[in-house]
């Protein structure tokens, strides 16, 4: 008897919490629906018709995937997008990790430091794009080509050289998110407890073993995640090229979503058809990672 | 009591945000107002106020007067190829807007524009047009634009670099050079005076084949042709087109007249060339307008003829039109139609007058080139097209022995006149800028490989899957 009037505010308290959650979030609902799910599902159902600009014309089958994988540079950027991704590790990896640790244990001017690593990340990104464009300037312009020539080298082609231009944009990149990355870490470093340090101090444990006992094992699930999340960013990269390099020289700077871009909007409307096709292909493979990404998500939550 | 009140807050800005994205969806213009009049908006209007904003201001201003069932609404869109499509699909275009001719194929393809044949016989322009030009915007006898403006590829110069270079005749008309070999020379001669690369030449964001194209039907090459099941063939896996690919090689490797920069969209080669980092480039008579942007004064900027090539001499021929949205109604057409006439009429009107008189003091207010006489689009002599002219002579601000090779070549072309290829245009361009960059990147390139691999690429990527 006394039972029932205590559980019935109860419920009604949580039916509640539940409807204002919901109108909190019914805004961003609305974009994401507007902004990603329609535009995914109608994408997706389009990619299966011949359209004209963005007039469906008729269902035409597998037609459009069939251009996107037959076209002579599909495998290529295909190739190009993993290099992307590939040097992103090689390049990006390590220095947020390391600035996060340094920043971590230095004493003085703390402050200072987190603001000065920050600043590349509040750069708008054409502007920071096009600063690096002119410091990879191929000519006597270039600040790296004017600093080469004070030493007395050679000028190089920078971005102009097949080989580099992936490298020279990764760079650009890593630059350009290691505040983001260095943040996240520095947070997680945060939460490890200070007595750990302190007691391992005593012990005798010098800064590496420090490094290996006590902080890798905190910091293990937040890179693992990192990893993931980088391969999906790095895997979607378009701005960069198309403002550094415009995909160039011959393609060698190509990326799938920058092709992607040329399949909606630089093709006089005969492409737009493939742009969807291309966009679920994309979307299927970066699904794969999504799935890995939520699955590790939970494992990392769950060990905390 | 607290709790209510932030309910009552989540909601009010949960349902303000909502609506918030919805507004501005619908449909805007209808074709009349409330007073009867015909409502059409007219893209490409300034955003930024000052002279450019003032002159269409009072050209709209004079046409209202004097069309008093015609009401204008500015719409600040120029056209875009990149958002053209999203704005034609949702309906979002202005009734009336400018367009180059380059991207008349994509429009007319994409059945986004509207069908002037009738209402342009109605207003009397039955053979009044160029037959050239208006061939080029037509498709299956149908009309879909306006034409207001053409002119060719010429070759436009540093009248500073010239000089230096020895280049410039005492009353200011440059050397010609009569074939693109010696252009070369030309370019070589101002790199050893001034140490600045001779030539800029495109090669990205298919500007790059967009230039290459004349150069290319200069030495012969066609690009493609058209069979009789009506399937398009992609024809340029020849020597010519291998020797066209040669020649811009050897501008890198072999008389080095080209910048270092080898990554080179349409905007950087006008900037190069405007800042002073080049001493030519091919260009149309209407690049002024792009080279005040970057601080060119109109005594450095001149313009000659388009040289010939080893087989033919020829040159692309361009312009801009104005097209109509392809909702709009019958009324809107003709107003449209009118509204051009106010500034491009074959008959010369007084309002015709006072709209070139501010259109020429705006270019001198802006301190752009005025000197140039481009195409004329009519078929006939035009007495407004003469007073143009005269216009231009009256105000010119510079020398005007900068321009005349130039104004002669168009006024009495030597040249054929071709336009652009009628299919695919783009990805061929793509497809040609990717050899452009090779051969300027790799010294060791084979121009022969590059071209048939062009050709297969560009017949199985975009020929062989032309939908419409």
């Amino acid at each position: 008897m006394t039972k029932k009037p205590t559980i019935k505010p109860k419920k009604l308290i949580t039916r509640r919490n539940n409807l204002n959650g919901w109108i909190l979030m019914l805004p961003m609902v609305v974009i994401l629906y507007l902004f990603i799910w329609r535009p995914s599902v109608m994408g997706t159902v389009w990619s299966f018709f011949n359209m004209k600009a963005y007039t469906v014309l008729d269902f035409c089958g597998i037609d459009n995937y069939r251009k996107v994988l037959t076209h002579t540079q599909f495998l290529p950027t295909l190739w190009n997008t993993v290099q992307y991704v590939l040097w992103s590790f090689v390049i990006g990896f390590l220095p947020p990790l390391f600035v996060a640790i340094m920043l971590n244990e230095i004493l003085h001017f703390k402050g200072g430091f987190r603001v000065l690593i920050y600043t590349p990340a509040v750069i708008p990104g054409i502007a920071a794009m096009l600063m690096w464009y002119y410091m990879y300037y191929p000519d006597q312009t270039g600040l790296l080509n004017m600093i080469l020539g004070k030493l007395g080298a050679e000028t190089q082609q920078w971005l102009n050289n097949p080989d580099f231009a992936i490298i020279g944009i990764t760079i650009y990149s890593s630059w350009k998110g290691l505040a983001g990355t260095m943040l996240l870490y520095y947070a997680s470093l945060q939460s490890v407890s200070v007595e750990l340090y302190e007691a391992s101090i005593i012990d005798g444990a010098g800064p590496l073993k420090r490094l290996w006992h006590i902080t890798r094992p905190a910091m293990e699930g937040i890179i693992l995640l990192n990893v993931v999340r980088q391969i999906i960013g790095v895997f979607q990269i378009m701005e960069q090229p198309l403002a550094m390099t415009s995909g160039g020289p011959n393609g060698a700077s190509t990326s799938l979503s920058y092709q992607l871009y040329q399949y909606g909007f630089n093709s006089g409307g005969q492409g737009t058809g493939q742009a969807m096709a291309l966009g679920v292909i994309i979307f299927l493979i970066l699904i794969v990672f999504t799935i890995f990404y939520f699955w590790l998500n939970r494992k990392v939550e769950d060990r905390y | 009591m607290k709790k209510s009140l932030v309910k009552i807050i989540a909601l009010l800005v949960a349902v303000t945000v909502s609506v918030g994205l919805f507004t501005g969806c619908g449909k805007k213009n209808s074709d009349k107002n409330e007073q009867g009049q015909t409502v059409i908006s007219v893209g490409g209007w300034p955003s930024k106020e000052g002279a450019t904003m003032d002159a269409f201001t009072e050209r709209k201003n004079l046409f209202e007067t004097n069309n008093p069932d015609i009401q204008i609404t500015p719409d600040t869109w120029a056209f875009d190829l990149k958002s053209f499509y999203a704005k034609a699909a949702g309906g979002q275009l202005p009734t009336v807007y400018n367009v180059h001719f380059t991207e008349i194929a994509s429009i007319i393809d994409s059945g986004y524009s509207a069908d002037l044949t009738d209402s342009l016989k109605k207003r009397g322009y039955d053979g009044m047009f160029n037959q050239q030009i208006l061939n080029m915007l037509t498709k299956d006898g149908k009309v879909y634009g306006f034409p207001t403006a053409a002119y060719v590829l010429g070759l436009t110069f540093n009248v500073e670099m010239f000089e230096a270079a020895g280049l410039l005749e005492a009353d200011g008309t440059p050397k010609q050079p009569k074939d693109l070999y010696e252009m070369v020379d030309f370019a070589v001669k101002i790199k050893k005076a001034t140490g600045k690369p001779g030539l800029v030449f495109p090669t990205a964001g298919n500007n790059g084949g967009w230039i290459f194209n004349p150069v290319a039907w200069s030495f012969g090459v066609d690009f493609m042709e058209q069979d009789a099941d009506g399937k398009w063939k992609a024809t340029f896996n020849t020597p010519e087109a291998v020797e066209a690919l040669q020649f811009i090689k050897d501008l890198k490797w072999k008389y080095d007249i080209l910048p270092s920069n080898t990554l080179i969209n349409g905007e950087e080669m006008y900037k190069t060339f405007a800042t002073g980092n080049a001493g030519m480039v091919i260009a149309a008579g209407d690049m002024p307008g792009r080279m005040v942007k970057y601080g060119m004064t109109p005594d450095q900027l001149g313009i000659m003829a388009f040289p010939a090539g080893p087989k033919r001499h020829v040159t692309l021929m361009g312009g801009t039109f104005t097209a109509i949205e392809p909702n709009a109604t019958k009324d809107q057409i003709e107003a449209s139609i009118r509204w051009t006439e106010s500034s491009n009429n074959f008959k010369l009107t007084s309002e015709y007058k006072t709209n070139q008189e501010k259109s020429i003091q705006n270019q001198l207010s802006n301190n752009q080139l005025v000197g140039i006489k481009n195409m004329s689009v009519w078929s006939k002599d035009s007495e407004a097209l003469k007073f143009q002219h005269q216009l231009i002579d009256e105000n010119a601000n510079s020398n005007p022995n900068h321009v005349r090779l130039y104004n002669e070549f168009v006024a009495n072309c030597p040249a054929e006149l071709q336009a652009e290829e009628p299919v695919c245009a783009q990805g061929l361009y793509s497809t040609l800028d990717g050899c452009i960059q090779e051969v300027l990147a790799n010294k060791e390139a084979d121009c022969a490989e590059l071209i048939a691999k062009a050709a297969s690429d560009f017949q199985s990527n975009y020929l062989d899957n032309l939908t419409y």
